[in-house]
């Protein structure tokens, strides 16, 4: 019976220190945010359809820096990675895709939502490993190749960002992709999850 | 240099990029696969002085075939009983000293010159190498054959065997196959032999399967390897004593792939068991309950033989029936049937047949006192 008085005791009790103490981490302006600034800075999370491969998920980081308003422009860059097998090959594809980005927005509460177009190249690294070809003995290129492709490639991404603590924001994106690969149009998808930096 | 500025630098620098954008040489999966190893074949001979006629001209092949690790029965091995039994040994069983497939890895076509050239896209599956993660090996004969039935591979046949009384649903699987092996880079221990050899790892002197003692070790991956071959007396003499049938030095050799296999054009005769795979291949039997009705024996041999029990005396004169395949089939084989036993074992305590009291009528052998 009497550890029950104590632990009701401390229910009660702490809440009341707590709100006493003049250094508490979380205080009324704490979620209070700011958002003066056109500059946006952001990075995250990027996974999407690898940009020649024709299977596989690919995971990496991605960043971008816009400016303005309603109408912002910018540049983005992210790095994913995908590999995947065939009976024959082990085949790696970094895409390293560079943007130019102009994006449609509109403030709703505290968050933003916008509709981003971007445009530029996705420089493709492949490597490639023979599968058994080291057990069997096989080196030089019969083993492992490797090779760079610039591809043209354009996105389109829905943005949702959410203000969440003075200048950061919690921001999503994501939205098909399309490149050119062997004369032809690749479309895929890609999506980042992140947090922006709105000074 | 204003925000402005730099960004219009960072556009066109993207937008270069982008316009960069020409066809790269990104192969993906796709391209051509090369092989793991390529083996150039040469045969030499003359096809038409050992050729057995066929309904259409025939369709030279080159198959390079793992070997199966295989072990033959008792009675095929040990001295016989009497004449009859030497009779159906010779009939009904294949040569213990002689490569048994276990699986075509590739094939290709033999040119009119006597050429081919086999690809090894894949390495030899585990159930064909012998030894452990850390030394293992596995070993391939090349087989020329006419491919008869047209499939582009070497088709197997196995023994066609006898069906027992209740003995689960007829083996309808084919046992004969059409395809006739002209050369063989492999064909027994007890001969000349070059063999594709595939070692991972260390290599285990002691081991034998397909043992080439006293010959240096395979080299690392595929290689190409011969020995001289050594006699089945040589072979039992060395077995008796706990070895390894020494070769000759002097005929031995280890080679890269890059040295080609030049093997002979041989009668189909002398060959047709490099076109017969084993079902066991541990020297265990299967053991069949004698049917009601008497089996079609037309050309069969059979010979009624004592259960080998190694010595032991648990055998205590219990005999067997051994019956081998028709003198026309593809491959040997022997049928054993029991009037008492179990299906792996003819003297085991508990038999699940026991119909010594009650043999059938066109039982021929001896039947053993009822217990």
């Amino acid at each position: 019976m009497w550890r029950s008085a104590v632990l009701l005791a401390c229910c009660v009790g702490l809440p009341r220190t707590s709100r006493a103490d003049d250094a508490a981490l979380l205080t009324d302006d704490t979620w209070r945010y700011r958002s003066a600034g056109d500059l946006v800075v952001d990075g995250g999370l990027v996974l999407g359809f690898p940009a020649a491969l024709p299977t596989g998920l690919a995971k990496g980081v991605g960043a971008g820096v816009m400016t303005g308003r309603q109408l912002a422009w910018g540049a983005r860059a992210s790095w994913v990675t995908a590999t995947e097998s065939s009976l024959p090959w082990t085949v790696t594809h970094s895409d390293l895709r560079l943007r130019v980005a102009g994006a449609l927005q509109t403030a709703a509460g505290r968050g933003t939502l916008g509709l981003r177009l971007g445009l530029g190249g996705t420089l493709v690294h492949e490597s490639r490993v023979r599968n058994q070809g080291m057990r069997a003995g096989l080196t030089g290129s019969d083993l492992e190749s490797s090779a760079f492709s610039m591809l043209p490639a354009a996105d389109l991404d829905a943005v949702v960002a959410l203000h969440v603590a003075g200048p950061w924001l919690l921001m999503m994106s994501g939205g098909p992709t399309v490149d050119v690969f062997e004369s032809k149009l690749h479309a895929g998808w890609s999506a980042q999850l992140g947090v922006a930096w709105q000074p | 240099m204003t925000r402005t500025a730099i960004g219009i630098e960072l556009v066109g620098a993207v937008g270069l990029l982008g316009l960069l954008g020409a066809c790269g040489d990104l192969a993906g999966f796709g391209g051509a696969v090369p092989p793991l190893a390529t083996v150039d074949v040469q045969v030499t001979g003359d096809l038409a002085s050992v050729q057995i006629p066929g309904p259409n001209p025939p369709a030279l092949r080159v198959a390079l075939v793992w070997g199966a690790q295989w072990l033959t029965e008792p009675l095929c091995i040990l001295p016989p009983d009497d004449p009859s039994v030497a009779t159906l040994v010779a009939a009904g069983c294949r040569d213990a000293f002689g490569f048994v497939p276990e699986r075509v890895a590739t094939n290709a076509p033999l040119a009119a010159d006597g050429s081919a050239q086999l690809a090894l896209l894949d390495l030899p599956a585990p159930d064909v190498m012998v030894g452990d993660v850390t030394a293992r090996v596995a070993y391939a004969s090349v087989v020329v054959y006419d491919d008869r039935d047209g499939d582009g591979t070497l088709t197997f046949g196995r023994a066609n065997r006898l069906g027992g009384r209740e003995n689960g649903p007829p083996d309808d699987q084919p046992t004969a196959t059409v395809d006739v092996v002209y050369a063989a880079s492999f064909a027994s221990m007890t001969e000349p032999d070059t063999r594709l050899a595939f070692r991972e790892g260390a290599f285990n002197q002691a081991a034998a399967f397909y043992p080439r003692s006293g010959c240096g070790d395979p080299l690392p991956s595929f290689s190409i390897v011969s020995a001289g071959g050594f006699s089945a007396q040589e072979a039992l003499a060395a077995q008796l004593q706990g070895k390894l049938p020494p070769e000759d030095p002097a005929a031995c050799r280890e080679s890269s792939t890059a040295a080609p296999v030049s093997l002979p054009f041989r009668a189909p005769a002398e060959l047709h068991e490099l076109a017969c795979v084993e079902r066991r291949t541990d020297s265990s039997i299967r053991y069949r309950e004698p049917p009601a009705d008497a089996p079609d024996l037309t050309s069969r041999t059979i010979a009624c033989a004592k259960v080998p029990d190694f010595g032991s005396g648990k055998a205590n004169g219990a005999i067997q029936l051994a019956i081998s395949g028709r003198s026309d089939d593809s491959c040997a084989g022997l049928t054993h049937y029991v009037l008492r036993g179990c299906r792996n074992d003819a003297l085991c305590e508990l038999p699940a047949w026991d119909i010594t009291a009650t043999p059938p009528s066109w039982w021929p052998c001896p039947v053993p006192a009822v217990r």
